[in-house]
């Protein structure tokens, strides 16, 4: 386990950036360390309940309606129009739960099924694939990463039910141990998607190598390192 | 402007009225939401409980939001209306702008129905975890701003005071608890740990502002969250 030292120094970590103070940079370390250190994830929630009481010092605002109204749309609950009556109608109401449930099924049918394709492909094969599950912080899976080395290419499905802003997208990234983060390229944060990754890159993705995706501004990172929230991460293993 | 909450509930506004009356059925409706969509507008204020917020207790909100980790629409309105003024005045208060701020609580809501599994209530309170979300994605935003230019004026808003006796009262017995430990500290430590909680400013930032070295600004945050701990744990 941790020295006394070093679990205080990220205690510490842990208390300053939920006050706020660190860098963009020291942020992503954190939220990072976060997804992949034992007892972080505890201390920070520690911390959010001993300084977050601050919060009640605000007065509340009412917000405009249009944000309820574009979330509502970012989230696509308004697609068939925002007519007052057919929002009303329970039998609409009836149907549209009922074709959630419909293609919900149909869509982990098909998840599932792909996920088993990949699993059934990669014996015969041989060693040349890697996968990875990218936890989601106490939510257990999230994105899934089949590494393919002998095509050079990665298999990322993004968690169900999984929505963005229109001016974010999520971007997958490769961190070999103790260096910087490697961008991945930006990622379907919907469907599958396949990553090609170069083939010098590949040859650093070896099992202990970490994957993440983070929320970035539309078209991805504009610093080359991940600028928004880390929203999920996973060690590399063999199968 | 939007209208402020009184502490009591204070009015909701008529649109969610309008989108919620139809789905009074829920479990998780009030009383005071239990009328008839025919009824006049008039008559569904006069029927409003005036302590509605009493009766949203944190226990509430946390089984809403267990609720929308298994995508339950009607939970998430609800949660969203009973908690988006307080979300939205935390993204008002770090951003200084409302078109920001807007765009960030959309944010905030988005990820919590993405995210709303990964809610533990064992380990925060639902609150808690949506302030949490409204802070960082706030603090991510001013940090991405190339130039943080608050003239004076705004700079004395911000340093604001600790709140009065009797307002104190009116907070959570966690939020009395926290004041009386910010009060053990130094007055200057106080009003920087205040500052940066409140401005979600970076450590050089808070030197600049305040006008000491960049060390000594990080000594005395360091100092005073310690101190803080150590005086909440006993």
């Amino acid at each position: 386990m941790n020295t006394p030292a070093s679990s205080d120094d990220k205690d510490l970590r842990c208390a300053e950036y939920v006050l706020g103070v660190l860098s963009d940079e020291e942020r992503r370390e954190i939220e990072l360390a976060l997804q992949q250190e034992a007892g972080m994830a505890e201390s920070l929630a520690r911390w959010q309940a001993r300084l977050m009481p601050l919060n009640e010092d605000v007065a509340e605002m009412m917000p405009p309606s249009h944000v309820w109204d574009r979330l509502q749309a970012q989230l696509g609950w308004t697609r068939t129009g925002h007519r007052a009556g057919l929002w009303n109608s329970l039998l609409f109401w009836r149907w549209t739960g009922l074709a959630s449930v419909v293609a919900a099924c149909a869509l982990a049918i098909v998840l599932t099924r792909t996920v088993r394709l990949h699993e059934a492909e990669a014996p015969r094969a041989g060693a040349q694939y890697l996968v990875a599950t990218l936890e989601r912080q106490g939510a257990g899976a999230a994105w899934t990463a089949t590494v393919d080395a002998q095509h050079a290419q990665i298999v990322v499905v993004p968690p169900r039910d999984f929505v963005i802003a229109a001016h974010h997208s999520t971007q997958m990234w490769m961190i070999p141990p103790g260096s910087k983060p490697v961008s991945l390229g930006v990622i379907d944060p919907q469907r599958p998607t396949i990553v090609h990754v170069a083939r010098d890159r590949l040859q650093q993705l070896g099992a202990q190598t970490t994957l993440a995706v983070s929320l970035e501004p539309q078209g991805g990172s504009p610093t080359g390192q991940p600028t928004g929230p880390v929203l999920a991460a996973g060690r590399v293993e063999g199968i | 402007m939007p209208s402020r909450l009184l502490p009591d509930g204070g009015p909701l506004d008529a649109h969610h009225a309008d989108t919620l009356r139809a789905r009074r059925r829920t479990v998780y409706s009030q009383p005071g939401w239990n009328m008839s969509s025919r009824q006049p507008k008039e008559m569904r204020d006069a029927m409003r409980t005036p302590t509605s917020s009493d009766t949203v207790g944190h226990d509430d909100l946390d089984r809403l939001l267990s609720a929308v980790a298994l995508r339950d629409r009607v939970a998430f309105e609800t949660l969203y209306r009973r908690t988006s003024p307080r979300i939205f005045a935390i993204c008002i208060k770090v951003l200084r702008d409302r078109s920001e701020a807007e765009d960030t609580l959309q944010d905030v809501y988005v990820t919590a129905w993405n995210q709303a599994a990964t809610f533990n209530p064992q380990l925060s309170s639902a609150i808690t975890w949506l302030g949490t979300i409204a802070r960082n994605r706030a603090i991510d935003r001013i940090r991405r701003r190339r130039t943080v230019s608050l003239d004076e004026t705004t700079v004395e808003e911000i340093v604001d005071e600790s709140p009065t006796p009797a307002a104190l009262a009116q907070l959570s017995q966690e939020r009395q608890r926290l004041e009386l430990c910010l009060q053990a500290l130094p007055e200057t430590q106080r009003k920087a740990i205040r500052e940066a909680f409140f401005t979600g400013s970076s450590y050089a930032e808070l030197a600049a502002r305040m006008s000491v070295p960049l060390g000594t600004m990080k000594s005395w945050i360091r100092r005073s969250l310690m101190q803080l701990k150590t005086c909440l744990e006993r």
